[in-house]
Order: structure tokens, then C-alpha cells, then sequence
């Protein structure tokens, strides 16, 4: 999941860029200003987590700039203000959802694979594949009731095949997906992963669609 | 009643004065009635003893006195006629008596007196009238009873003062209804005033009589400012809480990072971010102490001999910190007298210090590697940094409670400037926050007098 975090705060922009990378996200960093206007259309993002700030309501510019650029990804608001006011502004500016600071760093998360689960139009908040079932919130996948051992990088691609089911991923949006700008990204990373999957949950479990990318295979 | 009361200060004098008066234009009337009755009885008296001359021409020896009155009325109409009112006698030249009526045998001789004479007859005093003829043949007495002319002043008095007694009380009433109903306005607005909620800013709705209404303007302007006062008041608490909030959220998610970190590396990390996350909840905190402090301040706290020196090594101190993490250097051109000669040295420091600090963390970075001047000079002290200064959209709003340039990193509390220019009110500067021609921002602390007003000033208005 990867997520645009837009945040002039240098301490909560650390920590979220920290916290929510140690809850499986990729999280992309901006403290505002012009790039911001244009960051959705720079990556494949998931979601967006924005700050509204204080005194200046740089965010819901922003906001609204998303909006009427056609960016329809859903955005959570982060706000110091709990007026209803403040909370009505910034949704009818086109949030998806807000939290008052302080917040806490799990509800953040969960609150994004929400935001994300719904724009994918699932309700459930487990994954299921056959056997296997993925549980986003603890990062846990088991195989028949067995628990898996998957590094981080390899649930967030499990999690990124098991939201798009049915669909044919391209490498690139894969790539996209699981890595930060501010990674080195070697060539065949996603190649790695996928074979450290398939050794994990079965050759038949990812297929590859030649010349495009990878899809969910049958369940095993 | 209580003694301030404006009903006790109309009534009183009205008490004292409505029954003064009277007692006063009594007394004047007792005088002239006085005067007028002696008048009237007296041209009675020696007109009476002028007629008895002439009807004494024609008396020898002894005559009869007529019998009295109340005789001869029989059953005639006497009027209010009073007896005893006159008595005469008429005598010869030896001092027989040739006629008498009433008290007048017991006359005292004429013995060739004339006129007028207040004298005893028997246990009462009399209002006598001597008369001679030419001839000196006959002599006349006319006297009436002093009695008889006090008992018809007296009568004439009360006949005019007795409605005047039982008007009194009435009138005293009216006057009191009418102060009462005139001050009613004022007991409405009083009424009004008490009910009235403090941050209420609208007019007063009282009808108020003319009289009032510089009062009521003046409070009316009052409850403007005082209202503005409390919104102001309510603002900034508000903020204030709010502002709270994003040290708080970053100290929160911080501590959560440490808490989830499975390496060391990680951990530290978020435990050092913690560590400069309390220090700026810290530094906020200081930030709002300060300012709530001086905000109720009306002059300086100590008015002393400024020592600039120390001022500005002090100053330099307490940035030191922060000079070396961001690499910078402060450059000082001393100087030994600064626009002021006498004030707070502490909050003269505070002011320093946060122009520094502000100069640091906005100047950080800038086109030498962070350079900071900081001179002092008689006519101002000025802090100079050579960062990219600030927009002139936000210009206006330096100084603002709370107000950061959105956009940058650097973590103010966004009240350094507001408690630079509270400090520098209270010592009559004025601070002046331009961006310099040549690249960088420069804020200048100068004497209010000597400022050209050409000069953008970004003075907040609290």
C-alpha cells in the first residue's frame, strides 16, 4: 500500500513516514508547498494521508486542487481543530475521513485500509484465497491455518494481489506499489519476491501474464 | 436611601428648602400684617378722637354713655362685630369726664398730651390716642387693647398659612413622585446593565433621557472593547490548546515508533525525534508562560540601566544550542548603547533571544551557510539573517499569535514574534520585520519616534 503522506510538521512527518512503513505501508513524504499539488499524479498511491495545519489552511487548498485535478484517491485528513466546523470544511472539500490530533499511529493505519478497502469495495477486512487468508491489520497470512513466515516486503506484495483480484498487475505498478522514491529499487526485485511466494504458497498461486505482469493465480 | 443616591441628593435640599422657604415668607407676612393692621386701627383710632372733639364742643356736665351695644342691636344684624374692641373718655380742661365707654374711665389724664402711647390700663396693655381741642376746653383718649390687635393679626395669619400647612405635605409628596418617575430611566438601565452578559458588544436598549447619554455612550464604546477583549482572550485560549495538539501528536506517534521498532537503529531514532519533540513542547510552553505573563503587563516590571553587552551575550547564550546543530554563526557588531538606555534587562534578553532564534531556524541554511548579524546601535539593534526571507503575502501577518509561513520545516511555536513586539512596546520601541533589498530578513528594534514611516511595519494588532 503505497501512501502520499503530505505534512509540514518535521516530527509527525517523521513518524508517520516511520510508523505507518512499520505497519506495512510505503509512505511517500512531502512537508507541503507547490509539490504537493501535483504528487498524486507522480506515483500509483493507495491513499493520502494530508495535514491540515495550523493557523493556514494550506491543506484544504491542496485538497481541493486534488479534487478538481481529477485525483479521486481517497485522502485522510489530519487536523489540530475538533470544531465541527473544521471536520464539515474538510469533508465537504472532499475528504474521505479525518483525525484529531493526537492520534494514535494504529488507528492511522487502520483507518487507511479502510479508506482502501472500500474504494476496492470490500467489506471484509480479511483477505481470503483458497486456503490461505491474509489478516492486513496484524500482517498475518496463514495457509490452512498454518502460519506463514513472509518479510515485510513480500505481505505487502501478497496484500497488493489479494486487493486486486482478478486483474493483471503490471511490474512497474508493482514496483510502484511496494517502494518509496527514496529507495533503490533493484531490477528484478519483484521477481524475487514473487519467487520467494510461490515457494511459500505454490507455483499455481501467481501467474504470469506474459509481456504485462502478474495476476492471483487459482487457489490451490 | 443611601447618601450617593442622585433621589437622595434632589430630595434633600427639596426637604430643607420647600419648608425653609415658607417659614421665611411667613415670617414677612407676620411683618407686613403687622404693619398694616397697626395702620388700619390706628387712622381708626385718631379719626374716631378727631369726631369725639367735635361731639365734645357740645357736652357740659355729665352726660350718659349710651347703654352698650348688644342693647341697642336688639335683633339687628351686628356682623362679626367684637366688644370691648374701643374704649374712649372725653374730658374737660379740670380732667372731669364728661363721656365714657368701655375701659375709658380708667384712661390715664391727658394732662396735654397728643398722640399715640403704648401704656398699662389695669392688667392689660393698651394702643392709646390723646387728643386736644384748640380751645384746650376738651381732651380726647382713644384706646384700644393690644390683645384685641395681636388676636386679629394672629387671625389673619392663620387664615393664610393653614392651607398653605395642608398643601405642604402634598406638595413635598408631589416632588417626590416626580424625582422618583425622572430617575426611573436610570433604575431601567441599571436593571438592564445588571442582566447584561459580559461579551455582549450591541447597544443598550433602555430609553435613557438625554442627560444619560454621555454615559451610555461611553459604556457602550466600554462593552465594544471589553467584548473584543474577551473574544480576543477566548481566541487565543483556544489556540493555544490546539496549538498543543501538534506537539503532542508528534511526541504520540513517536513514542508508538519506538514502541513497534524491532531494531535498536530504528528505536533510537524515534527516541531521539521523542527527545527534540518534548524539547519543543517545552520551548511552546515557555513561549505561552511568557507571553501570558506579559500580556496583563502595563509598564515594565523593573526599569533599570541597560548593560547591552550582557544583553546580547546572554542572548547569544541561550541560542547557542540551537547555532550549532544548524552550523550557522552569529556575527555581533557591538556597540555600547542601544535605543534605549534603561529597561527589563530579562525581557530585553527574551527579545534578543527569540529575534536570534527566529534568525536561526528561518536563516538556516541561507546563501553563506547560515549567517546571522546581529548590531547594536544607538538609534536601533537589528537582527539580520541571509535565508530566503518571507513572502510578501505574509508579511502582514508576522507577529500574528500562532501565525508560521506555511510550508516550512522549521518548528516555531509561532510565538517568538509576538512576545519580541510585546517586550518592545512595553520599552516604547517598535519592531520592524522587512525583507532585506539584498536577500535575507531583518528585524529591527527601533525608538518609535525615530522610525521613517515609509517602512513596512508588521506590527500585530495584539
Amino acid at each position: 500500500m503505497r501512501i502520499l503522506l503530505v505534512e509540514d510538521d518535521p516530527l509527525i512527518g517523521d513518524g508517520l513516514q516511520v510508523g505507518l512503513g512499520q505497519l506495512g505501508f510505503t509512505v511517500d513524504w512531502l512537508a507541503g508547498g507547490r509539490a504537493a499539488l501535483t504528487a498524486p499524479a507522480s506515483a500509483p498511491y493507495d491513499a493520502a494521508v494530508l495535514d491540515l495545519g495550523l493557523p493556514s489552511v494550506d491543506g484544504l487548498d491542496v485538497l481541493g486542487v486534488w479534487r478538481r485535478a481529477g485525483h479521486a484517491l481517497p485522502v485522510l485528513i489530519l487536523t489540530a481543530r475538533d470544531a465541527v466546523d473544521d471536520r464539515v470544511r474538510g469533508l465537504d472539500a472532499g475528504a474521505d475521513d479525518y483525525l484529531v490530533k493526537p492520534f494514535a499511529l494504529a488507528e492511522v493505519a487502520a483507518r487507511l485500509r479502510a479508506l482502501i478497502r472500500r474504494r476496492h469495495g470490500e467489506a471484509r477486512p480479511c483477505y481470503h484465497h483458497g486456503e490461505l487468508e491474509f489478516d492486513p491489520p496484524a500482517r498475518v497470512a496463514t495457509l490452512a491455518g498454518a502460519p506463514l513466515e513472509l518479510t515485510a516486503r513480500e505481505l505487502a506484495l501478497l496484500e497488493l494481489l489479494l486487493s486486486h483480484k482478478g486483474r493483471v498487475l503490471p511490474r512497474r505498478l508493482i514496483e510502484e506499489k511496494l517502494y518509496g522514491w527514496d529507495r533503490d529499487v533493484e531490477s528484478n526485485a519483484v521477481e524475487v519476491h514473487v519467487h520467494h511466494l510461490r515457494k511459500k504458497l505454490g507455483a499455481s498461486f501467481i501467474r504470469t501474464v506474459r509481456g504485462v505482469g502478474y495476476t492471483l493465480g487459482e487457489p490451490a | 436611601m443611601s447618601p450617593s443616591s442622585l433621589r437622595a441628593r434632589l430630595l434633600r435640599p427639596v426637604f430643607v428648602l420647600v419648608p425653609l422657604t415658607w417659614v421665611l415668607a411667613l415670617t414677612a407676612t407676620y411683618q407686613q400684617t403687622r404693619h398694616e393692621i397697626a395702620e388700619i386701627f390706628d387712622t381708626e383710632q385718631a379719626l374716631f378722637a378727631r369726631q369725639l372733639l367735635a361731639v365734645g364742643a357740645s357736652l357740659d356736665g355729665d352726660a350718659a354713655a349710651p347703654p352698650p351695644l348688644d342693647a341697642l342691636l336688639a335683633n339687628g344684624d351686628g356682623g362679626d362685630y367684637e366688644n370691648d374692641a374701643l374704649g374712649f373718655v372725653v374730658r374737660d380742661r379740670d380732667g372731669r369726664v364728661l363721656l365714657a365707654d368701655g375701659e375709658g374711665h380708667a384712661f390715664p389724664p391727658a394732662a396735654g398730651r397728643v398722640g399715640f402711647a403704648d401704656e398699662r390700663v389695669g392688667d392689660a396693655r393698651w394702643r392709646l390716642f390723646f387728643l386736644a381741642s384748640l380751645d384746650g376746653r376738651h381732651a380726647v383718649a382713644v384706646g384700644q387693647p393690644q390683645s384685641f390687635r395681636d388676636e386679629v393679626l394672629w387671625e389673619v395669619l392663620a387664615s393664610q398659612s393653614l392651607p398653605w400647612l395642608l398643601a405642604l405635605p402634598l406638595l413635598l409628596a408631589g416632588i417626590a413622585f416626580a424625582v422618583r418617575r425622572g430617575l426611573a430611566p436610570l433604575a431601567g438601565l441599571a436593571d438592564e446593565l445588571g442582566r447584561r452578559r459580559p461579551d455582549d458588544s450591541g447597544p443598550l436598549t433602555s430609553a435613557v433621557p438625554d442627560e444619560a447619554r454621555p454615559l451610555t455612550d461611553a459604556l457602550e464604546s466600554l462593552f465594544v472593547r471589553v467584548a473584543d477583549t474577551l473574544a480576543r482572550e477566548r481566541r487565543f485560549t483556544a489556540d493555544a490548546a490546539h496549538e498543543l495538539r501538534t506537539p503532542l501528536a508528534a511526541l504520540r506517534v513517536q513514542a508508538e515508533v519506538a514502541g513497534l521498532a524491532d531494531d535498536a537503529e530504528t528505536r533510537a531514532r524515534a527516541l531521539g525525534q521523542l527527545m527534540v519533540g518534548i524539547d519543543r513542547a517545552t520551548r511552546l510552553t515557555e513561549q505561552l508562560l511568557a507571553l501570558s505573563r506579559l500580556d496583563p503587563l502595563e509598564g515594565l516590571p523593573r526599569d533599570a540601566p541597560l548593560d547591552w553587552g550582557a544583553i546580547v551575550r546572554d542572548a547569544r547564550d541561550a541560542v547557542e544550542p540551537q547555532r550549532v546543530e544548524c552550523g550557522a554563526r552569529i556575527d555581533v557588531e557591538p556597540g555600547a548603547a542601544g535605543p534605549v538606555a534603561h529597561g527589563d534587562a530579562v525581557l530585553m534578553t527574551l527579545l534578543l533571544r527569540n529575534l536570534l532564534d527566529n534568525a536561526l531556524r528561518y536563516g538556516c541554511g541561507g546563501r553563506d551557510g547560515g549567517r546571522v548579524t546581529l548590531s547594536v546601535a544607538p538609534d536601533a539593534v537589528t537582527v539580520r539573517d541571509d535565508g530566503p526571507g518571507v513572502a510578501g503575502e505574509h508579511m502582514q501577518r508576522l507577529g500574528e499569535r500562532f501565525f508560521r509561513p506555511p510550508g516550512q520545516r522549521a518548528g516555531g511555536s509561532g510565538l517568538g514574534l509576538s512576545i519580541a513586539q510585546r517586550v518592545a512596546r512595553l520599552h516604547g520601541l517598535k519592531l520592524v520585520l522587512a525583507n532585506r533589498p539584498d536577500g535575507g530578513f531583518e528585524a529591527r528594534l527601533a525608538r518609535c519616534d525615530t522610525l521613517p514611516h515609509s517602512r513596512a511595519t508588521a506590527e500585530a494588532l495584539h
